[in-house]
């Protein structure tokens, strides 16, 4: 009789044991897809999160008075706009999300205003993630609080600057910050207005240094920099950099307490059900070792079923932690649930390796212990 | 010719409460085709001896030969493969798969030998002990004696040499023990070594000879 059919037919006649295993598999399979999910969801907040606090990297140029530069956030030295892609072509540097501005204060309509051209986000290779700032296309603007609402301005209607023209396409809200005085465009944009071509005043970027074991993140990065571009100085926003990692760590941190308490209570329980399985068996494995059957084929019978409970919990336990992450998730993420609250494909094919074989190594004793009865004894038993 | 030979063959079970002696230097030899009966009260003996028999107990000390071949100098793999293809074992617990149908159970005594026509064989035999209105019922749905008599087929089906009986009737009622004897008898009477150990006087009449146990041992003397 094929191993198969033995083990789906034992799986039927023992319907609560199977229902128990593929319980545990579920139950550890779904709390991680949640967890992972959620995590990631986390990750991707606390990132969009500190981005209102701004960039807690700005690569300037070397020229810049720092004293200016700290009480205003801006500097009147640029440096040209191929810098951004020197920096992100090296790999395994502790940046990502590279952002190229160039900004200045201008008088506008008889108001002071920060005019910010923003490039599109570039990441280094390997290290591709979706932008933290939304690009802004040509021609058109983002307005600050302050300016539209001194001016009037509204969404649609066409502003102009030094004699470029540009559509509002948003007119943002209230910052309470410089914020609500800056009118944003594209780089190119505001090359033109500031007679600038090919110049940029800052490059902004996100350290990745949060789980790196150094009290020092600065000077990797002023080293990572100077070797690329000699001419430029790094300035990083310890708070928000701080505020950040602390933030990426608690989640690390609770994910990797938590998730080794499923995993281990998860794997006792699959490992108890199958011990009560094997003491069920016993007459059973011990006329099929007295009709011949080798200790090979015993243990692909018990390995079997667990590896059939892994599989099936792998796909249940799949579907049930993403509906989870997706029913709560935009509960707890409201900023970023609807772009990074979504079914994670590749965990599902992890599972589908990880689960069969946790289950399988929860199985592997009780399968030894089936395996190293004698018949003889087992038989003897009325 | 002998078909099972025993010599000087000791079973000593280690216990908490010391050693136990089943089997006490036992010497025999049972011939091909013959039909023996192994006779003793509970604790004798006899079960170790069939087990020890049937390659499934290393006895503690002596020498198991069916035919000429000691099984205890065989690998656990080849010994297991030689009872397989030439011992038919019957138990007194029936020992049925609860999950496996009547055919099922049969035919699960042909997983492990070259048997291509072990189905169509599990089923002839499932129609000669009368089971085939049975067919695909599982061991909970059968009365003790049609799961004795499932548990011949399953016995019978690799065609072996000797049949290792024991207490085959003794969850029977006496209709149903003599049905299951007579299976066995007829095994015999086609050529077929059989071995039955059992505690009361059943199949006292088909024996060709009875041995008697006593605290492991053969007694001689006959009586019980």
């Amino acid at each position: 009789m094929a191993t198969l059919s033995l083990i789906f037919k034992e799986i039927r006649h023992r319907k609560v044991n199977f229902l128990l295993g593929l319980l545990a598999v579920v139950t550890a399979v779904a709390l991680f897809i949640s967890f992972f999910t959620a995590a990631k969801a986390s990750n991707r907040e606390t990132a969009r999160l500190m981005l209102s606090m701004g960039f807690n990297l700005h690569v300037i140029s070397n020229e810049t008075d720092m004293t200016e530069f700290l009480l205003t956030g801006l500097t009147d030295k640029t440096m040209p706009e191929e810098y951004v892609q020197k920096l992100a072509s090296p790999k395994g540097f502790s940046y990502n999300h590279l952002l190229a501005t160039l900004q200045r204060k201008i008088s506008w309509r008889g108001l002071q205003v920060v005019l910010t051209g923003l490039a599109a986000e570039v990441c280094p290779p390997g290290q591709k993630k979706p932008p933290m700032v939304s690009a802004i296309e040509p021609g058109t603007a983002y307005v600050g609080y302050l300016v539209a609402d001194k001016l009037g301005l509204k969404k649609g209607d066409t502003i102009d600057i030094n004699g470029i023209a540009l559509k509002i396409a948003r007119c943002l809200f209230e910052q309470g910050g410089v914020d609500d005085i800056r009118i944003q465009c594209h780089l190119q944009d505001a090359q033109e207005i500031l007679n600038l071509p090919g110049q940029i005043s800052q490059i902004q970027a996100v350290d990745c240094l949060c789980f790196a074991d150094t009290n020092d993140p600065v000077s990797i990065l002023r080293r990572e920099v100077a070797s690329i571009l000699p001419d430029a100085q790094v300035f990083h926003a310890r708070p928000i950099a701080t505020a950040r990692a602390k933030q990426r760590q608690m989640i690390k941190g609770m994910f990797a307490v938590i998730m080794p308490f499923v995993v281990i209570v998860c794997g006792v329980w699959i490992g108890v059900l199958a011990i009560t399985n094997v003491r069920d068996r016993q007459q059973e494995i011990g006329i099929m070792r007295a009709l011949g059957y080798g200790s090979g084929r015993v243990t692909v019978l018990f390995l079997g079923k667990a590896v059939t409970i892994g599989l099936l919990g792998a796909i249940a336990g799949f579907l049930i932690g993403t509906v989870l992450a997706l029913y709560f998730g935009p509960d707890i993420f409201k900023i970023t649930a609807k772009t990074m609250v979504k079914p994670e494909l590749s965990l599902l094919f992890w599972s589908l390796i990880a689960a069969p074989l946790f289950s399988a190594a929860s199985s592997f004793v009780p399968a030894m212990i089936a395996v190293a009865y004698d018949p003889a004894i087992t038989l003897r038993e009325e | 010719m002998s078909m099972v030979r025993l010599k000087n063959v000791t079973k000593t079970y280690r216990t908490r409460r010391g050693d136990v002696k089943a089997l006490d230097g036992i010497s025999l030899q049972i011939e091909k085709g013959e039909f023996v009966v192994v006779r003793g009260p509970s604790g004798s003996g006899k079960t170790t001896l069939l087990m020890t028999i049937a390659g499934m107990l290393h006895p503690t000390s002596g020498i198991v030969s069916i035919g000429e071949k000691d099984i205890y100098a065989m690998s656990i793999r080849a010994r297991a493969r030689f009872r397989a293809e030439n011992v038919g074992f019957v138990f007194q617990m029936f020992h049925l798969v609860p999950y496996l149908n009547v055919a099922e159970n049969v035919v699960l005594a042909g997983g492990t030998v070259a048997n291509k026509n072990s189905k169509a064989q599990a089923h002839e035999l499932i129609e000669r002990l009368g089971l085939a209105g049975r067919i695909h019922h599982k061991p909970s749905e059968l009365s003790a004696g049609e799961r004795q008599r499932t548990a011949i087929a399953r016995a019978l089906l690799n065609r072996p040499k000797i049949i290792l009986a024991d207490e085959p009737t003794g969850n029977l009622d006496p209709d149903s023990a003599g049905v299951v004897l007579g299976y066995i008898k007829n095994f015999h009477r086609q050529g077929g070594t059989a071995i039955l150990a059992t505690h009361g006087p059943a199949a006292k009449e088909f024996a060709d000879r009875t041995i008697y146990l006593r605290d492991g041992g053969i007694d001689n003397s006959g009586s019980q």
